[in-house]
């Protein structure tokens, strides 16, 4: 079988429920970089732990940027101090679920790990969700198979 | 009317100067659910739907996805069948003015860029795109406000809201159906529409954003339009200059404010980013471009 996603897939990890705001959602992302690696990702699950989204750095960002920053973007005669702290504020009340990525591609723990490579880099994304028989066993992120491949190439 | 090409700011400006690359889209049957999703996390008006290949189907507009909650197709039901189109297309070394003509005549707000192989969307062009390079370029324009009056310093905010503003206001009651208000939009063809007490104060805004969400949460069309309203009503008074209204604009990342004269509960107009954009830029009205309408 060789090396699957098994073998380097994080079993600690913290996950979101859609309906929780983004205030509090930022304040699990603080947690789980404290505890682990910075974490730029997480799984969003429903009441009975079942894998219904992802919401990522990227979906925050896509949150903050303004609808319109391409016509005032070009005003630059135009004093704008303090738009970024009132795109956070706007930002808070959100909840998870109205900007989550809903079509999550995901990975069974004997997926081979250059499979896993694969869909990364065909893909796009940094981390997949490991599931098996629809059960949520943990994350393989971009950076623990690329530690782990360190230790086999080195 | 004869287009004179000197006076046109944009001349000898292509699309790819002003076209976005990144086209949200997805599978013809992607749920609606999924589109309005994408409309609310991209913060676009309309999703390109495409086929295995690829290639452009239609396109599911706001307006579209307003018409499935209006008729009562499950949010299951795929995109592709409430999708208009097909969608219109441009090439990327085609003139903007071209672009804008092509807008014009099919009555549309954006038209996708093809790419080597035909219906492959590889950018899009909306209106709002052409504003911002206008605003760009008509700054730098010899024939401008600011040039003319040879400094380069920020120009002074001559205008005032009311100078810039539409005069008409599109209202229903607080007691009208969600229904009634679709209705309202899709006649009248408006982004949003004013919400008012039986008599006539004003109270909230709803606008197609509201009722799609309404519609993605559950909420029955029958329900009155002030259940999803957005209260109070972002107003600027008339008489302020155009730059504080552009400013209430970007911080609350609205592209539309009511206007009262002396009360907040005397609603007089409506201002658009748009309209701003080009009334600030130091566009010259002679220039063609600078009747942009959006």
């Amino acid at each position: 079988m060789g090396l699957t996603a098994r073998h380097v897939m994080q079993t600690r990890f913290y996950t979101l429920r859609p309906d929780t705001l983004i205030s509090a959602a930022v304040q699990v992302f603080q947690q789980a970089s404290q505890e682990q690696q910075t974490v730029l990702g997480m799984m969003v699950t429903d009441e009975s732990g079942r894998l219904v989204g992802m919401l990522s750095m990227y979906d925050i960002f896509l949150l903050l940027r303004p609808k319109h920053i391409h016509i005032w973007g070009e005003m630059q005669d135009l004093e704008v101090g303090g738009i970024l702290e009132a795109a956070c504020r706007r930002a808070k009340s959100m909840r998870v679920g109205d900007i989550m990525t809903t079509e999550v591609i995901t990975i069974t723990p004997d997926t081979h790990l250059l499979l896993v490579i694969d869909i990364m880099i065909k893909k796009h994304v940094r981390r997949l969700p490991v599931l098996e028989d629809g059960k949520l066993l943990g994350i393989v992120y971009l950076s623990g198979v690329f530690n782990h491949l360190l230790e086999l190439l080195a | 009317m004869p287009i004179i090409d000197y006076k046109n700011v944009l001349k000898g400006l292509e699309v790819r100067e002003a076209m976005r690359r990144q086209v949200i889209h997805l599978a013809e049957a992607a749920s609606l659910a999924q589109a309005i999703s994408y409309t609310i996390k991209y913060k676009v008006n309309a999703i390109l739907i495409i086929n295995d290949r690829q290639e452009g189907l239609g396109v599911v507009s706001k307006t579209d996805l307003m018409g499935a909650y209006y008729a009562g197709l499950p949010l299951s039901t795929p995109g592709g069948a409430v999708m208009g189109g097909p969608p219109l297309f441009c090439q990327a070394d085609d003139s903007l003015d071209s672009a804008l003509d092509a807008m014009r005549a099919h009555q549309v707000h954006r038209l996708y860029v093809r790419g080597d192989a035909p219906r492959r969307a590889l950018g899009v062009l909306a209106y709002p795109d052409i504003v911002g390079l206008l605003y760009r370029y008509c700054f730098k324009c010899e024939r401008s406000r600011r040039s003319s009056s040879g400094s380069h310093e920020p120009m002074p905010d001559r205008f005032q809201i009311r100078e810039v503003m539409s005069p008409t206001i599109y209202a229903h009651q607080e007691s009208d159906s969600l229904q009634t208000v679709i209705e309202g939009l899709a006649a009248y063809r408006f982004g949003a529409v004013l919400i008012t007490t039986a008599d006539g104060l004003p109270l909230g805004v709803v606008s197609k954003t509201d009722l799609i969400m309404a519609y993605k949460h559950g909420m029955a069309a029958e329900a009155t339009a002030r259940t999803i309203m957005s209260s109070p009503v972002q107003a600027v008074d008339g008489s302020a200059p155009l730059v504080s209204a552009l400013k209430t604009m970007i911080f609350g990342d609205v592209h539309r404010l009511f206007v009262y004269q002396k009360a907040p509960q005397t609603l007089v107009g409506v201002l658009s980013l748009s309209d701003v954009a080009r009334f600030r830029s130091g566009t010259c009205r002679a220039c063609l471009v600078s009747r942009i309408k959006i």
